[in-house]
Order: structure tokens, then sequence, then C-alpha cells
């Protein structure tokens, strides 16, 4: 059940653009990238929220990873709260990543280590969509 | 004189109604209006929040945009855009047009500046993914968009654009709004030519100092209308239209946003090799 809720969750991502105040070109939609690591910063900001990760790469050294989320606004509609990840925890993130290699991607899911799931709600304010 | 004036306006003021858009009526009989032009003092234009102003006698609007709006994007996603269609663009803005093009392909963006902490600027502003809270008043529409708390003022009371060798330019440009039949039309000029652009994310059309747009606010059913013509005779050719609406929020404010320094430090895509920023 959870798969299909997490199946789910990321057709709904993929049906609205990225709300970012920059563009979203830099991002490679069409590649996913999976973080499995450790939380060391969650920033609860406007206009975007960030995640830092460290993600030990394939010798076992830490490589710090940048996520991009939307802002609270629609984070909190998910379900989100500035205390829903804090630093040292274990998560696993899913991100479109930059199209320059580089450790960066903007946020598609986040997987708690207690299994919950939590995405960002769609930028549709003043619909029934938004609520 | 001054003493003069401004007794008459305390006297008028005592005896007018509430400044209060609602209580806004056709205007008073000509034994009951200040003498003279009430929105001018002495020569000058008199802000937009002097009681002088506000209290005016004038027609009751035709209708209220105070309240959030946001951009309707159910239909399309991509409606936040002004194009396509686009105009027949001139060379100046063909060439980052195809750059932009060009980058783009190569997996590269080109020329963000938005995403550099640049003001966005009319008339993407009003189009951003946050909702643009707007109070209006008898003289005047305040508008304060969700998207970096940018300010736009739409001037109701009859002034007329600032002499073009003193206006201080800016992205939202000046704006000044008159009532015609069911529609507000808004005739805004005084733009920066630089940092400033029509689209974003891979497209590049630049907004000149020579920008002209003239936007015509209606309310249709339940949301708000706006009929967008804008020319640009450095950058197109003829009128750019396109129409907008936004529907209104009820459940959400706008909150303090800025672009702090520390923004883009952890926001590595705007920093990254995709940038081209030149």
């Amino acid at each position: 059940m959870k798969k299909v809720l997490f199946g789910a969750a990321l057709v709904l991502a993929c049906s609205v653009p990225v709300l970012a105040h920059h563009s979203p070109a830099a991002f490679d939609r069409s590649k996913e990238v999976k973080l499995v690591g450790t939380v060391k910063e969650f920033r609860w900001q406007n206009p975007h929220t960030w995640i830092e990760v460290l993600v030990p790469d394939e010798k076992g050294k830490d490589v710090l990873w940048g996520v991009e989320l939307t802002s609270p606004t629609y984070l909190i509609r998910a379900g989100w709260k500035s205390n829903t990840i804090k630093p040292g925890d274990k998560v696993t993130v899913m991100v479109n990543p930059v199209r320059s290699g580089e450790p960066a991607g903007i946020f598609r899911s986040l997987t708690l280590a207690d299994g919950r799931v939590l995405t960002e709600r769609p930028a549709r304010l003043g619909t029934a969509d938004s609520k | 004189m001054r003493r003069r004036i401004a007794v008459c306006v305390l006297i008028w003021a005592m005896v007018s109604a509430s400044c209060s858009p609602a209580s806004q009526t056709t205007a008073p009989a000509a034994s009951t209006t200040p003498a003279a032009d009430a929105t001018v003092e002495e020569g000058k234009q008199l802000s937009a929040l002097a009681p002088a102003n506000l209290t005016k006698p004038r027609p009751k609007p035709p209708f209220e945009v105070t309240g959030n709006w946001f951009i309707d994007v159910s239909q399309n996603p991509e409606a936040w855009r002004f194009g396509p269609p686009y105009p027949k663009l001139t060379p100046a803005a063909q060439l980052h047009w195809d750059a932009a093009k060009k980058y783009t392909a190569e997996g590269k963006v080109y020329r963000d500046d938005i995403g550099q902490c640049w003001p966005a600027g009319l008339p993407l502003i009003m189009t951003r993914y946050w909702p643009m809270a707007m109070v209006q008043i008898p003289t005047a529409i305040y508008m304060i968009s969700g998207f970096m708390n940018s300010v736009r003022i739409v001037y109701l009371d009859g002034r007329k654009h600032t002499d073009p060798d003193i206006i201080v330019r800016t992205y939202n440009g000046e704006s000044i709004g008159t009532w015609e039949g069911d529609s507000l039309v808004v005739d805004t000029v005084g733009f920066r030519g630089d940092h400033h652009w029509m689209d974003q994310g891979g497209v590049a059309i630049p907004a000149g100092e020579q920008l002209h747009i003239v936007e015509r606010f209606r309310m249709v059913s339940n949301q708000l209308e706006i009929e967008y013509t804008m020319t640009d005779p450095q950058h197109w050719e003829g009128d750019w239209k396109s129409t907008k609406r936004f529907n209104r929020v009820v459940d959400e404010d706008i909150q303090e946003v800025s672009c702090l320094p520390d923004l883009n430090q952890h926001l590595q895509s705007t920093t990254s090799k995709t940038q081209v920023l030149q």
C-alpha cells in the first residue's frame, strides 16, 4: 500500500511544474537519483526550504548533496512541519539532479526512518487542488 | 493660503463620509465639493494616502480587487508565461532568444536573473507561483507579491505619469489606473531595462526601458481577468497580447520573503555550472 501511495505521489509531482524562484531548466527531469544519507541541515524558510544530506559515495566518503524544496506554504499543506526532520536523521530523498553532475537536485520525495513518505503539494492556491 | 486650504479640507472632511470604498457614492453636489483639485496642493501631487486625497469625492468603482490572487494554472501549468504566442522579435531580442535555445539544448540555463535574486518585474511578477496581495483604497491599489515581497502601486487618483526626466525607473514600473465602464485600465511605463525579462526557463526576451504595458482588469465570475497589451519597439514588433485569469485565495496570506544572501548558497542549482550568467 505504501508503495502505491508513493507511486501516486510521484505521478502527482510529475503533473505540476517546479515551484522555484529560479529557472527549473537546470534540473534533468528525466532522471531520478536516490539519496540515502544523513541530514546535515534542514532550513525551513521562504521562498525555498532546503535539505543538506550527507550521502556516502562508493568509496564511503560523505558527499554533501543540496536538495531544493518549495516554500513552507506548500509543504505545510502536504503535512510537513519545521521539525519533520533534523540534523542526524537517516533519510532517503528522491531528487531530479542538476544536469551538470554536481551533487544537487530538486526534491521529489522524502522517506523517513519510520517509513513515512512526504512529498510537496502542487502550487494551485485558490482551487480545490490546493486544500 | 495654505492655512485656508487646510481649513477648507478639514471642514469638508468632517462632513464627508468615510473614505472606505464601500461608502463611496456618486460625487456629491457642488456645495460639498472642495475647491480646486483635492489631489493637488500648491502644484504638488498629494500622496495617495493623504487624507485630502483619500476623501475626495469619487464615483464608486465598479469592482473591488482587495484580496489575495493566484494565477489560474488549473488548466495549463504553463499559464504563468505570457507566451506562446510570442511576437516577432527584433534582432536585439532575437540574440537572446537564440542564445537561450542554444544553452537549453546543452542543458544550461541562460541569464536567469530572477534566479540570481534580481526582481521579476512586470509582467512576470503578476504570475509567480506565490499569491499577490492587493489592497484597494480610493486612490490606489497596493500590491505586494508573496514572491520577494515585491511592491507595486497602481494610482487611481487621477495623476499623470511622472516626467520622464525625473522618473526613477523600476522593475514594476509606474502604474496609473483609470476606471472605464466595467474595467480598470492600468497604464505602466518607467521600467528598468537591465536584468529584466519577459519570460523565464528556456525563453529569453528582454524587457527594455521602452516597455509599455496596458492592463485591462475585469471581474469575470469569481476570477480576476487581466488582459495584457505590451509593446517594446526595442525588442518586438507591434502588440504582444495575453490574457490571464487569477483565482481568489481565501486560506492563505502572503509572508515575509526575501532573497537572502545565503539563499542561493544553499540552492546549488543557481550557482552550478549549468548557469550562463552573461
